[in-house]
């Protein structure tokens, strides 16, 4: 399957988690991680599954990797309709207020163009006891499983 | 052999500038030297004990030199240990990413007299570095000048009770010390109005989950502007609560004498009606801060220009920057200061690089700080993720039991 790794980060740490993700799925998969600020949503493309992997900055906002391609989003308004995509969280419950409030707002994007979240939105809590990926590669897995028969159906 | 590159500080600015770098060119040779025998500076010894979720970031440095080659030596003091025209005459080029660990000074009268804390130095304190002084007395009513993101630490563990510690790596002895303050009042001043206030909105709205205090916010104003209205928004719904701490917020106060016969017991400030004196037992400053001055930073940074100083010298985070900016904000220099050195970089093959180290006592490794690392969090007392090693010779101890297992 054609899977690209789309990460939205502040600190690097969604940049890390998304590397191990690729690594991770690559023995089975033509797989990539593209940082958001490089990707532009013309690019999207119906028999590649996006996994979105996203953090939160400031007062539950995007993180700046992320906020050049909301703005591109916001300009070119594509359809993106066939597209399917998961996406992943990670999070400080430090600031419950905000918590996971970039990617909630991805997901919001994405869902708004047209685009279709496979499972959950993941949400992983920095000041919790658990590694990002010791969750993060679980729903990958999951996520690649409903893309094969969800991509399938798109072709 | 493609350069090598020593970089002068291991704490955040540094470790994310050897990541960009080794991101660019996996084979170059990238060494991290720090004054203290365990690396990661700000993150350990700077980030609030009860915001573990900030110090994750650590996960991405481990890696630098678990997998990316990047080596430590701690426990080297440049100037003391060796000289910065040594280490430049040994490597293609030498980064300082030393920080700023100093207190500015508050340059009025009285600043001197006992009782009047700097925020870093109380702070050092609370998470027991090394070198840090014991823990003063505060009294019951300490006020805190300045109002940015260290201030605002400060504010919430001292106004945290106990329980609320949970989870956090604050020691045994800063525990004790906070359970026993007696503190019955904080205030809080800026100079500015709160619409202008240093402060991040995301570290005001944590201060709502205070589980036993009162807060007062006065005369903190309105604004037209979108993200001053958010801060003020956060400041407000603060108001209130029935705890037993009080905190009372204060805008356009510009402090002119700490006042007191033999310590601090009032500041005065100037406002826009006049003058104001407001009581205390302590005064906490966190109104930035400085070089120690163990490297000559004015005269380094005279000629600086995008982070380069001098030939195969270049500075990065808040040494060159100054005291302001976030963590991830340094790391966004990081990538830019890397294409500049790359770009700069000519290897000389006869420069010894580390090998000018090979004198020197006592010089810790990654290793080293990984047995430390294990030391600390194989068993924590309970509610606490880690037990820091306090003392220099505590670590070198743990760092030199290589080869013995």
């Amino acid at each position: 399957m054609n899977i690209q790794v789309l990460y939205g980060t502040e600190t690097g740490n969604a940049e890390m988690l998304a590397e191990d993700i690729v690594a991770e799925l690559e023995a089975d998969h033509t797989v990539a991680a593209v940082n958001l600020a490089d990707f532009d949503p013309s690019e999207f493309d119906t028999g590649t599954l996006y996994l979105m992997v996203c953090s939160t900055y400031g007062d539950g906002e995007l993180p700046a990797s992320a906020q050049p391609f909301a703005e591109k989003m916001a300009a070119a308004k594509p359809d993106l309709t066939g597209v399917h995509f998961g996406i992943f969280g990670m999070g400080d419950r430090e600031y419950d207020e905000t918590f996971n409030g970039g990617p909630a707002t991805l997901a919001a994007l994405m869902t708004a163009a047209g685009a279709t979240q496979l499972g959950e939105r993941i949400a992983h809590d920095a000041s919790g006891a658990e590694m990002a990926e010791d969750l993060a590669f679980p729903w990958a897995e999951d996520i690649v499983a409903m893309a094969g028969d969800a991509l399938g159906q798109a072709a | 052999m493609t350069g090598q590159i020593a970089i002068i500080g291991a704490g955040p600015s540094g470790c994310f500038l050897a990541q960009a770098l080794l991101k660019a060119q996996p084979d170059l040779r990238v060494d991290l030297i720090d004054r203290l025998p365990v690396p990661y500076g700000l993150v350990r010894y700077g980030v609030a004990a009860d915001h573990q979720g900030t110090k994750g970031v650590t996960r991405q440095f481990a890696r630098l030199f678990e997998r990316q080659g990047a080596r430590f030596f701690g426990n080297v003091s440049i100037g003391s240990d060796i000289g910065l025209e040594d280490l430049r005459g040994a490597y293609d080029a030498v980064v300082l990413a030393a920080g700023l660990s100093a207190d500015r000074r508050l340059e009025i009268p009285g600043s001197d007299l006992p009782g009047v804390h700097g925020a870093g130095k109380l702070t050092r304190a609370l998470y027991e570095h090394p070198e840090a002084e014991a823990l003063p007395e505060l009294g019951a009513r300490p006020l805190i000048v300045g109002n940015g993101n260290v201030a605002i630490d400060l504010l919430r563990l001292l106004a945290k009770s106990p329980e609320e510690l949970e989870g956090s790596d604050l020691g045994q002895g800063p525990t004790d010390w906070l359970a026993a303050s007696g503190i019955e009042e904080i205030t809080i001043t800026g100079r500015s109005p709160a619409a202008a206030a240093k402060f991040d909105t995301v570290m005001i709205k944590e201060l709502g989950k205070l589980a036993d205090v009162s807060i007062r916010v006065i005369d903190a104003g309105e604004s037209d502007d979108p993200d001053a209205q958010k801060k003020l928004a956060a400041l407000n719904a603060l108001e209130g609560g029935a705890g037993a701490r009080r905190i009372t917020f204060r805008f356009g106060l510009t402090p002119v004498a700490v006042e007191g016969s033999d310590r601090a017991a009032a500041v005065r400030f100037s406002t826009a009606q006049g003058e104001e004196t407001l009581a205390c037992t302590s005064v906490l400053t966190a109104i930035g801060f400085d070089t120690p001055g163990d490297l000559p930073r004015d005269a380094l940074l005279r000629e600086e220009r995008d982070g380069g100083l001098a030939e195969g010298l270049y500075a990065t985070g808040w040494f060159r920057r100054g005291p302001r900016g976030t963590i991830p904000d340094n790391r966004a220099d990081a990538g830019a200061l890397a294409e500049r050195i790359l770009g700069a970089l000519s290897p000389d093959p006869g420069k010894v690089g580390a090998g000018i180290l090979a004198g020197l006592d006592e010089i810790t490794d990654y290793d080293g700080w990984c047995r430390i690392d294990s030391a600390e969090t194989a068993n924590p007392p309970p509610g606490r993720c880690r037990a820091k090693i306090t003392t220099r010779e505590g670590m070198l101890g743990l760092a030199r039991q290589e080869d013995t297992q």
